[in-house]
């Protein structure tokens, strides 16, 4: 079947360790494999944003056609973080903000991470982030979590990275509670029922299609969604409408 | 606009490399009984899965071994998987069980058990292995929420299986991030095998090919713990030959439990 297919979690630069190379002809014949037609890349790698942004910009510009880019920030230079999102949506034409919480040693609901979001609430953003951090204190939940910064943030759509593969029951009831919360469906894992169970509790239109490419492979990742026992409709509303939708993605 | 394959089927038979059949203690198992695992291989055009049950990784290997054997109950599409461990030294009981049972390959899993896969630990059992063409799987982590992950130490697979080129022997749930020496490892022994099934780096299979060959890469889901057709859409659309296809979905498994390992 022919059906837009976006990937909503790549990434681009090197990491020798995890054979994670962005050979763009490499990532290209990876993607034509799947049949993803556009992917959404960012680079969390460097310490500097401005430098991770740069070789966004530069992977994006080399095939227009086929990546859209992803702005990323960091809290540990604050006074770097708003003209830097400026630069990177006004000029750069990126289309969400990626950030990692736990490789920051921050969770998601830090204070640093306020000024971002205020950026992104003025303007009707999205943002992308693993949604649990290893040291939460007891008790606390993703519902809760994004229940409180949606009430303070009610522009910032929440896109919960790695959430929808294994059909987190936590990351589902913050989907039902939240209506601006997203889940995405990439990752290490691949549990039986796993997507299914994402689209049937949250809803096939608050499901996003991710590969987490170069790091997993792309064609494993889609076949979470592709032989998933869900409709032909769910599945075209994840591996790309609902992506479409969400930006105003023009292909 | 993508071109993707929404109603997908194998299209060479499959014969799954790695799928635990059983109830575990330390959480709820999404398919635990042999029907509903037979359920599931229909719903995934899977023909065979090899089969083990994770009470006897976990707890012990001849309560948990006779388990599996009662929960198949003959049925010839689950093909019966032995977990050995050289704790203590019952290595004839063992082998009377396996015969028994008509069992042709064993899964060891060093790390959780905690011992060295070296040879003055497993060295009787190699010789059991080599002498009765036995495969062994080598299962690389085993996580649960009290040992968080026990690992088979690589150091130690090179340097016994290195000496003993008439062991066949399968790398089961090698993971991503055990690409910085699985890859080495697998290029170091060609008595050594791998089931893909948590090997999703991206451009895996072209990695393993690579390194290892057609002939010694394996489908494995690791079903119930992860769904079972993910790896075999992926395979699916790889750009491998039929021949290719057909050896890694099932030829290569065959191959190895009628004892026809590669051998140098």
């Amino acid at each position: 079947m022919n059906t837009p297919v976006i990937d909503f979690h790549s990434h681009i630069a090197r990491w020798e360790r995890y054979g994670h190379y962005d050979e763009p002809g490499r990532y290209l014949r990876l993607m034509d494999a799947a049949g993803i037609d556009r992917s959404l890349v960012s680079c969390i790698f460097y310490g500097d944003a401005r430098r991770n942004n740069d070789a966004v910009a530069e992977f994006v510009a080399a095939n227009p056609d086929r990546f859209y880019g992803v702005a990323f920030s960091t809290p540990h230079y604050p006074a770097e973080v708003v003209p830097e999102l400026e630069r990177c949506f006004d000029t750069l034409g990126m289309k969400f903000l990626k950030i990692y919480p736990d490789y920051f040693g921050k969770p998601n609901d830090d204070p640093a991470y306020f000024p971002m979001y205020e950026f992104l609430n003025d303007r009707g953003l999205a943002v992308k982030a693993h949604p649990s951090y290893p040291f939460d204190p007891p008790g606390t939940t993703l519902v809760r979590r994004y229940a409180a910064l949606a009430e303070r943030f009610p522009g910032v759509t929440w896109v919960l990275a790695h959430a929808a593969g294994s059909g987190s029951p936590d990351a589902i009831e913050a989907a039902r509670a939240v209506p601006s919360v997203y889940l995405e469906t990439c990752g290490s894992g691949g549990a039986h029922n796993g997507v299914k169970a994402s689209v049937d509790g949250a809803g096939a239109d608050r499901v996003l299609f991710g590969t987490d490419m170069p790091l997993l492979d792309a064609r494993h990742q889609i076949a979470k969604v592709t032989t998933a026992d869900i409709s032909d409709e769910a599945k075209q509303r994840v591996l790309g409408l609902n992506a479409i939708q969400l930006l105003g993605l023009e292909l | 606009m993508g071109e993707v394959d929404l109603d997908f089927e194998p299209t060479v038979p499959v014969f799954d490399a790695n799928v635990a059949l059983g109830r575990r203690h330390d959480k709820p198992v999404a398919v635990d009984t042999a029907d509903g695992v037979l359920r599931v291989m229909d719903d995934s055009g899977v023909d065979r899965a090899l089969v083990y049950a994770p009470h006897a990784v976990t707890y012990d290997p001849r309560d948990g071994n006779a388990m599996l054997v009662e929960q198949i109950g003959g049925e010839p599409r689950l093909v019966p998987q032995f977990v050995c461990s050289p704790v203590f030294d019952r290595l004839d009981d063992f082998a009377d069980e396996v015969e028994a049972a008509g069992v042709r390959s064993v899964r060891m899993v060093p790390g959780l058990h905690s011992y060295p896969f070296r040879d003055w630990v497993v060295g009787r059992w190699l010789d059991w292995m080599a002498d009765t063409r036995t495969p062994v799987w080598l299962h690389t982590q085993w996580q649960t929420w009290l040992s968080g992950g026990d690992n088979l130490d690589p150091r130690d697979v090179y340097e016994t299986l290195k000496a003993r080129p008439d062991v066949t022997a399968v790398l089961s749930e090698v993971k991503y991030d055990d690409i910085s020496w699985a890859l080495s490892l697998l290029r170091s022994l060609p008595n050594l095998h791998v089931e893909i099934s948590r090997f999703v780096v991206g451009g895996g299979i072209e990695y393993l090919l690579e390194a290892a060959g057609e002939s010694r890469i394996m489908f494995g889901s690791r079903f119930p713990d992860s769904a079972m057709p993910l790896h075999l859409y992926g395979l699916h659309h790889s750009g491998l030959s039929d021949e290719t296809l057909r050896a890694i979905c099932a030829g290569n498994l065959d191959r190895l439990l009628a004892g026809e390992g590669d051998r140098p």
